[in-house]
């Protein structure tokens, strides 16, 4: 019977170590705030409260790779506005102490699979964008989604 | 015998366990999505309009005749936005004014006190509100914004017209362009 109780410990511990995987949360939007037509506004991944920030929790030293899916406008009913992110508005922290002002792995290209390991502290995600209203963007509040998707890779 | 009986309870369990653990890595491990958001809030476009033109009336051959920027004869723009915004603007003023059929030209020149920008609601140069008076036509000032009260600015235009003595009889006309543009302030 003790043998049996064993087994089922290492069970119960097997299955609450993997119970901590990887999870991702939106700690910002990508704000861009008040633009006027016509006039193009960069948002940069290294200022706080404004780049979007993402953070994946888990369990350090595990590896994952990060996809977004990025929107190419912003919408307004049937308005569209032109949304670009460059191949470098994508920056990444896994230290014990992420700084987005200087982040440990910057100019990171978004439109591409990005792997890292969380790191002790997580993972800090951070990401700037360009919008491109036109000289006669129709007025009002214009957003699209950001989407980001974290796998676990199993190494 | 009782043990015996028990064993294979036991084992099912077991099994059972380890089947959900697996499970669980499975679909825990997996991946996780957020969707977050890039927002934005657009200004009122810019809107120009010439209101009113630059009018000499009639005038005689040899005798030049001005027009100044607080007179009833200026010439009217006025430019609609989101108001309190930065905006830049830009004159391109002509140096003739010509017939219809281009057969003669008529020198038209502005000064450096020519212009005023009236950031109130009012668009008669003849009751200036509040702004900038005697400006450079040709080096529009920085600062001017879309009036807050009105959502409008005024932009009031003098000039002088120098007819030369055999200057041919009939109408004379030319084009003054005034270009506006948010400067994001």
């Amino acid at each position: 019977m003790k043998k049996y109780s064993l087994v089922l410990f290492f069970c119960l511990i097997f299955l609450s170590a993997h119970l901590s995987a990887q999870n991702v949360t939106v700690n910002n939007n990508l704000t861009f705030g008040t633009v006027f037509p016509g006039i193009p506004k960069t948002i940069s991944k290294t200022t706080a409260g404004l780049a979007a920030e993402f953070y994946v929790s888990g369990t350090a030293g595990n590896e994952v790779t990060i996809d977004f899916a990025l929107p190419t406008y912003m919408n307004l009913g049937a308005s569209n506005m032109q949304l670009i992110f460059r191949e470098t508005d994508c920056a990444i922290d896994t230290s014990a102490t992420p700084d987005q002002s200087s982040p440990e792995f910057n100019n990171l290209d978004p439109w591409h699979t990005l792997t890292y390991r969380i790191g002790s502290n997580g993972l800090y995600i951070w990401l700037g964008g360009i919008i491109v209203p036109g000289l006669t963007q129709t007025e009002g509040s214009y957003s699209s989604n950001i989407v980001i998707t974290v796998t676990y890779t199993g190494n | 015998m009782n043990s015996e009986h028990k064993m294979p309870s036991i084992w099912k369990i077991l099994v059972l366990l380890l089947t959900m653990s697996f499970l669980m890595v499975a679909s825990v491990s997996a991946q996780d999505v957020a969707v977050g958001q890039a927002t934005a809030t657009v200004q009122t476009p810019l809107t120009v309009t010439a209101i009113a033109a630059l009018a000499f009336g009639t005038i005689f051959q040899g005798v030049p005749v001005s027009v100044a920027e607080t007179d009833a004869s200026a010439g009217i723009f006025t430019m609609t936005g989101q108001a309190g915004s930065g905006i830049s603007l830009f004159l391109q003023l002509p140096e003739y004014m010509s017939t219809a059929s281009g057969d003669d030209r008529m020198i038209i020149s502005f000064s450096t006190t020519d212009c005023a920008i009236d950031t109130t609601a009012n668009a008669d140069p003849t009751t200036f509100g509040s702004g900038w008076t005697a400006q450079n036509p040709f080096n529009l000032p920085s600062g001017v914004i879309i009036g807050t009260a009105s959502t409008q600015t005024s932009l009031f235009l003098g000039g002088q017209v120098l007819p030369s003595v055999d200057q041919t009889a009939g109408a004379y006309s030319a084009d003054i362009i005034l270009t506006v543009a948010y400067n994001g302030t």
